[in-house]
């Protein structure tokens, strides 16, 4: 399975998106300034913003789903147990793993930013997707929350795209995008790709010049390379 | 200083705890009451038992500056320019020449003065940040509040946003993050855990015990 993006065009009063690329099964990493147009490229590739021109082609892709960057605007249900039932998963179940037990009464919007991120990437992971679309997924996420959404992700099979400024706590990935000056580019795959992108993470530009290039850039990778610096 | 003093409010018990001039950073886990103490701080609670005094003022009678977590919930008006206007409109004493002035100075400080004219739906998250900033600081507070406002913000804009910020003239910044290479750049550093203040005091200090946990920065292990 694969999506196929060729010269699709979005365009907003201000400025306008042109994305050519094919993203195969596996993670892919999209970064890009703030108001480059992340949000946009993935409302474009979840068929949510009219192209302006171009295509983009869904190859065998039978299932796809969208996260938001900003939760609260995807709460459908009155109580935590509604919304987690609107998600079709199973209620009991996402509020132990996210430790809102005895709070399935709640309104989700009387959560603290970072609990109804939880909530809200427990009840898209609780679904096989052929397509996620993850829009700054990590945002409002403590560390410890961090890491585990990086593990949900790389235990994840089929396309995974991470549309992010993070560049701390990453997953491992397939191959890393960037948008800049209203352009989507392939950088390739880490460590290659390296060369080309502009939002290189500080460990990694700190281990590149110490002479340990991270094969990747998850928190793992970033350690072992930390482990192996000369001298 | 900041003097807390006995507090007891929902899940938060802080026996004692002084917060000094320059930029505090809060870092914990989602729920740990980062939240709950900022709106204390900023007067939007008052707390079931206990003190808050800033300089011996209590914190409604405070000026401040306040970036909410969720991006939306810091807007009041439609267009840019009068969101940034509002704090200095609302208090009916300084012209609109003036004002035009103060948010034209604030907006191009902020890198956001190309937004001006623009609706605030149109923005990206980030940019509904930069304008909630922009809005905080217009008003010159001596306390500026900011609840995980990084959270959107690209690392070379959180930098730049970082520097607006420290020569704003804020007495007292105190902000929540989940960048620790943004709270290890701080000058003081609280790690709240179960509404408690677990650790307090340098960065380096603090991520002393923090080693072998998530909270650690990255950056700090790449030698």
């Amino acid at each position: 399975m694969r999506i196929t993006l060729d010269r699709a065009c979005a365009v907003r009063d201000h400025w306008s998106l042109t994305a050519s690329g094919t993203f195969d099964e596996g993670v892919h990493l999209v970064s890009g300034h703030t108001g480059s147009g992340k949000s946009t490229l993935a409302l474009m590739m979840a068929g949510l913003f009219s192209l302006s021109g171009g295509s983009i082609g869904k190859g065998e892709i039978t299932s796809c789903m969208l996260s938001l960057q900003f939760p609260e605007l995807q709460v459908t249900g009155r109580t935590l147990e509604e919304e987690c039932a609107s998600w079709g998963a199973p209620a009991e179940e996402i509020l132990g793993a996210t430790g809102l037990v005895g709070r399935k009464d709640s309104s989700p919007l009387s959560l603290s930013r970072g609990e109804l991120k939880r909530l809200h990437l427990a009840s898209v992971f609780s679904r096989d997707y052929d397509l996620l679309l993850l829009d700054e997924p990590f945002s409002s996420l403590d560390c410890g929350e961090k890491s585990k959404l990086c593990t949900a992700i790389e235990q994840r099979s089929g396309i995974t795209v991470i549309f992010t400024h993070e560049q701390e706590i990453l997953p491992r990935v397939f191959r890393i995008w960037e948008i800049a000056d209203g352009k989507l580019t392939d950088c390739g795959r880490p460590p290659d790709a390296y060369e080309r992108w502009h939002h290189v993470p500080p460990a990694v530009k700190r281990l590149a010049a110490l002479g340990s290039l991270p094969g990747n850039i998850s928190t793992r990778d970033i350690r072992e390379a930390a482990c192996r610096i000369p001298g | 200083m900041i003097a807390i003093d006995s507090l007891r409010f929902r899940n938060l018990v802080i026996d004692s705890l002084t917060i000094r001039p320059g930029i505090t950073s809060i870092i914990g886990p989602n729920g740990s009451g980062k939240t709950t103490f900022l709106r204390i701080c900023a007067g939007l609670e008052l707390p079931h038992h206990g003190t808050v005094s800033i300089d011996d003022a209590t914190p409604r009678t405070t000026e401040i500056g306040w970036v909410n977590e969720f991006p939306d919930r810091n807007i009041l008006f439609a267009r840019v320019n009068d969101e940034i206007a509002s704090p200095l409109r609302f208090r009916h004493d300084t012209p609109c020449d003036a004002i035009d002035a103060e948010v034209r100075a604030c907006a191009e400080a902020m890198h956001i003065a190309h937004l001006i004219n623009r609706e605030v739906r149109e923005l990206s998250g980030g940019e509904k940040v930069l304008v909630s900033l922009a809005a905080a600081l217009v008003h010159h507070p001596e306390v500026l509040l900011l609840d995980e406002y990084d959270s959107h913000l690209d690392a070379l804009l959180a930098e730049k946003v970082d520097q607006v910020i420290r020569a704003s003239g804020a007495r007292y910044v105190i902000r929540c993050t989940q960048q620790m290479t943004t709270a290890a750049e701080s000058d003081h550093l609280l790690f709240f855990d179960s509404g408690r203040v677990t650790h307090a005091g340098t960065p380096r200090d603090v991520f002393r015990f923090l080693e072998g946990t998530a909270f650690y920065p990255v950056l700090w292990e790449c030698g």
